[in-house]
This record gives structure tokens, sequence and C-alpha cells, in this order.
């Protein structure tokens, strides 16, 4: 009755793909699973705190990329997103959070209008959204494409990742989260980028940083004027026409 | 060089470990919760006096309630002492006893046991049990899919569905260790411990208000010898769960490979060691966390879900 249990051949077992793999595997999965907080998390200041959680994690990735792969490039790639994504980008939302309200206090910054937000419950978006990823894995593993840099599956998991991020834009009517959907969005593409293309040019893959900065920028502005206008974050405000 | 054990005598030894050092185990995580609240805390064999105490004691049953009200503790028992044949406790080679089942065999031995209580607490006409009776069938009910979940992830590992090969997997190299499936469905058995043993996101386990009870408001109309039964019940289903996650999810190292007493002397020692360490971070998450609203398990659930989910499909693409 003892059958030899270690020997894989016996057993049919899936083999394990090495553990750097396993390592870029599961910091990948971390940041999915971080992108499923922020569709369930409340309120504003702690989705912020999981974007830079996520983001420090895209820059983990990149170091044991670089290491692994010996590409030096990628630890000044990794420097760079986390002095931006990390510090830069959640230094600003907060403070355009912050604002609102001109006479708050610095701890009340927590707007109106995210905390109810949700249009659907915490338990069904987080149902709805394993949905989104099952779409998202299957079509990557449906593309076939290997990366030299990092396996297939952290591919799929940014695929699942980017429909995750639409999702959480979409099941929220408030501007700061669609906001933070947006930032982390960038987060899963700059995870399928490390994927597939770790070996491009520097210069490429910070032009690409920067168009983030755009991109905040831009959403700090709708941001702002979207609450001088309707006095609340809320899009929900937005449905009815007004002349 | 120590003798070596026959058998029938390790796979005794396996249930005589689990059922012996179960209320020791509750006792040691008691005692780690109170030094964390600064409280001193009860002597760690409190739950053995508590147990020989409640056998010395009265029984009475609710006028009515049928002969399945006294036979459930026994059966639930005899349900969770079957358990320890099933899964790797002391040996890291499979005893003849532990191919009877695999971990589905020994999911549907402890719903079996969970039922049979349940029904129990029905008997009674009391409220409260009832309530705590569909309660706990309620959520077990949406606890189910993830543990459904982590069972197709340990298959897709190992392609069977053994708890043996799942820690003879684990063992082989660090590579199975760090994959996210492997990671992601421990994360989910983790949760569903917390949940199917009563912990604090889910429920206060030591709490004595009626309306926040789950599990533990099933026993209120045993007494004497059959409340005893269940409390040690409860205690073996604690120390059962948190070896299915120790030796065979996170750390299938410390068990015995051969025969010889010296070496499943060891193989014990490690068990509880593990035991307590799982224990220690059930405490330490007791004292962290505030217990949920009662509509706000579904939420707890979900991410247990979700864990178990993204393990199956990380597998699926091959890899992960």
């Amino acid at each position: 009755m003892n059958l030899a249990l270690t020997d894989p051949a016996l057993t049919g077992t899936v083999q394990a793909p090495g553990v750097y793999e396993g390592v870029a595997n599961v910091i990948a999965a971390a940041m999915l699973l971080i992108e499923f907080g922020m569709l369930r998390q409340a309120l504003a200041r702690d989705q912020i705190r999981l974007y830079a959680a996520q983001s420090a994690l895209l820059s983990v990735l990149a170091i044991v990329i670089a290491a692994d792969r010996n590409l030096p490039d990628l630890y000044a790639l990794a420097a760079l997103s986390a002095g931006l994504k990390v510090v830069a980008v959640p230094l600003v939302l907060r403070r355009l959070l912050g604002r609102p309200g001109a006479g708050s206090a610095p701890d009340e910054d927590e707007p109106a209008g995210v905390a109810g937000s949700q249009t659907l419950s915490p338990a069904s978006a987080v149902l709805a959204g394993i949905v989104l990823a099952a779409y998202g894995f299957f079509c990557a593993g449906a593309l076939g494409i290997h990366g030299p840099a990092a396996p297939a599956t952290a591919l799929a998991i940014a695929a699942a990742m980017v429909l995750v991020a639409f999702g959480l834009m979409i099941v929220r009517r408030d501007v700061a989260s669609q906001a933070i959907g947006f930032f982390s969005l960038e987060n899963a593409i700059s995870l399928a980028a490390l994927v597939v293309a770790a070996g491009l040019p520097l210069i490429l893959e910070t032009a690409f940083l920067f168009d983030l900065l755009v991109a905040v920028v831009v959403f700090g502005m709708l941001i702002r004027a979207h609450h001088t206008k309707a006095e609340s974050l809320s899009t929900a405000d937005l449905t009815r026409l007004r002349g | 060089m120590s003798a070596a054990l026959p058998i029938p005598v390790i796979q005794l030894l396996q249930v005589l470990t689990v059922a012996v050092a179960a209320p020791g185990v509750t006792g040691v995580i008691a005692k780690v919760e109170a030094r964390l609240q600064g409280r001193r805390g009860p002597r760690i064999a409190q739950p053995y006096y508590d147990l020989a105490k409640l056998f010395r004691k009265e029984a009475l049953a609710p006028e009515g309630a049928s002969w399945f009200f006294l036979a459930a503790p026994l059966i639930a028992v005899t349900c969770y002492l079957t358990i320890p044949l099933l899964i790797p406790v002391l040996t890291s080679y499979g005893l003849p006893l532990g191919y009877m089942g695999d971990i589905l065999g020994g999911g549907f031995l402890l719903s079996l046991a969970s039922f049979v209580v349940a029904t129990a607490a029905l008997e009674t006409g009391s409220p409260y049990a009832q309530l705590g009776s569909s309660r706990a069938k309620t959520f077990s009910a949406i606890a189910e899919p993830v543990v459904l979940f982590v069972v197709f992830t340990v298959a897709l590992l190992t392609g069977t569905d053994l708890p043996y090969a799942l820690a003879a997997t684990v063992r082989s190299s660090a590579g199975q260790v760090i994959r996210p499936a492997h990671l992601l469905a421990a994360a989910a058995l983790f949760m569903v411990i917390l949940h199917e043993t009563g912990r604090i996101p889910v429920e206060t386990h030591t709490g004595t208000n009626e309306f926040g009870m789950i599990e533990e408001a099933r026993a209120f109309e045993h007494s004497g010898p059959y409340f005893a039964l269940l409390r040690w019940g409860g205690q073996l289903k604690q120390l059962i769960l948190f070896t299915i996650l120790a030796d065979v999810f996170l750390a299938p190292w410390g068990l015995a490979s051969t025969q010889r007493a010296a070496d499943i002397g060891l193989a014990i020692v490690a068990l509880l060691a593990k035991a307590v360490a799982v224990g220690c971070a059930v405490a330490v998450i007791d004292n962290s966390f505030a217990k949920l609203r009662l509509f706000k398990i579904t939420e707890f659930v979900s991410g247990a879900f979700l864990l178990a989910v993204l393990g199956v499909f990380t597998l699926y693409l091959g890899g992960g």
C-alpha cells in the first residue's frame, strides 16, 4: 500500500516551474489581490495606500527580474517607478483629496461620496471581479505569448488585473476611486510590459512612466473641477443633463 | 537505535496524539490570547480540568428530545477521531488505513459531525440552539465552495486528492512551496479554518452574547458528559484542521519517515509545535481584529473564495 509518493511520474504531479518563476508569479498574484482589495475598500485613503503597496510590489518584481535575468537597466527603472508611484503619486492624490472643503483639517481628508459609492455590495463586487479575472486569464492563456523574462502565468495575471481595474472604475461612482482604478490599470500594464519586454530600452520605459504623470495631472484637474462644480466626488450627479 | 513500532501501533498513536493533545492546544491558545491582552489567563491545563469536571456531572435531556439528542455527541466525536487515520499526523508515508478516504472523505466526516450536532440542537426546541444550528448550516454552505476549490488546487497540483500526496509534493522542492497556487490555497484554507473553528472575524470564541453566536450556541441544551463530548469534539476539530494546514499545506516537515520509536516521538513533538504555532497566529488575529457583523461574514468568505479560485486559475494555465 506504500506507494512511492515522492516520485512525480507516479503521482502525475504538475511540475513546479522553479523558484524564480515562482517568486515572480507570487508577486504578480499579490498585485492582483491588492487590486481586489481596492475593489472592496471603502475609504479613499486606504485605496491610495493599497495603490502604493501595489506599486512597491511592481518595483520589487522589476528588481527580481533584473537580478535573475541580468538586466541592470531594470534597477534604475525600479528606483524611478518606486519614487514616482510609491511616493509622489499617492502624495499628490492625498493632497488633492484633502483639498476639498478648504477649511477642513488635514486628517479629515475623507471626502464625502467615496464611502457609499459602491454600486454593488462588496461580496458581489468580488464575485464580478472573479468573473472578469477568469476572462482575462483564459484570454491570456489562449494567446499563448511566452516572454523571455517572466513566466506566462504572470502575463495572465496582468491581463486579469487590467480587467479588474476596469471593473473597479465601473462599479465605483466616485472620481477618486476611478482615478485610483486608472492608475492601477497602468500598474497592470507595466507588469505585462515587464513580463513580455523586460529588455525594452530604459528611455522608452521612462517615457511610459511620465505618461502616468500626465494622467495624474489630468485626473487631478478633473477631480478638482468636478468637486467645485458638483460639491461632491460622486459621478452620480453627472447622469442628468443640466442647461 | 530504538525499536521499530508496528504499523497498527503507529496508526493508533495518530488518533491518541490528536485526542490527548486537542484540549491542550486550546489551552495554549487561551493562554497566549490572555497574555496578549495583558491578562494572566487560565492555566494551560484548564480545558482538561473543565472536561474532567463535566464528565462527572449529571446529564439531562430536554423534555421531548429523542435518543438522537444524546447520540449526536457520540457520533460527532467518533467522526473526529476517525479523521486522524486519514491525514498525515505523524508519518510521511501512508498508513494502511490512510487510503480509506481522501481529502473529500475527511471533509465528509467533518460535515457529518457538524450535521448531527446541528440536528441534535434542533431536537431541543431551544430558540438559541436552533438559531445557532441554522446559522452554522447557512454559513458552512457558503464556505463549502472555498473548500472545494482548495481540493481542486490539490488535485491539479498532485493528480490525486490524497493528503499524503500533497505533503510529499510540497516537500519535494522549494519551487513547489513558492508558487501562487500553493500559497493561495493555503491562505484560503486558513481563512476557512478561522471560520470553521469559530475564531474572531467570524465569531467570538469566548463570548456569552447569544445573538452573535454561531457554532457555540448549538451545545446550549447539552449537559454533563454529553456537553463534555461536544466541547472535546470542538477541540478535536480545531487540532485536526490545524494539522491539515500544517502537515499537508504549510510545513509537512518533521514527520517520521521510518517506524522507529524515536522518530515517531520526534514527530509528535513537531506536530504539537506546529499546532501551537498555528494557534499563536490565530490568537494574534483574535486580538487584532473585531468580530464581523453577521451579514458581513459573506464578505470574509468571499475573500477566501477569491484566494481559492485564483489558485485554481493560476494552476490551470500550467506553471502557476
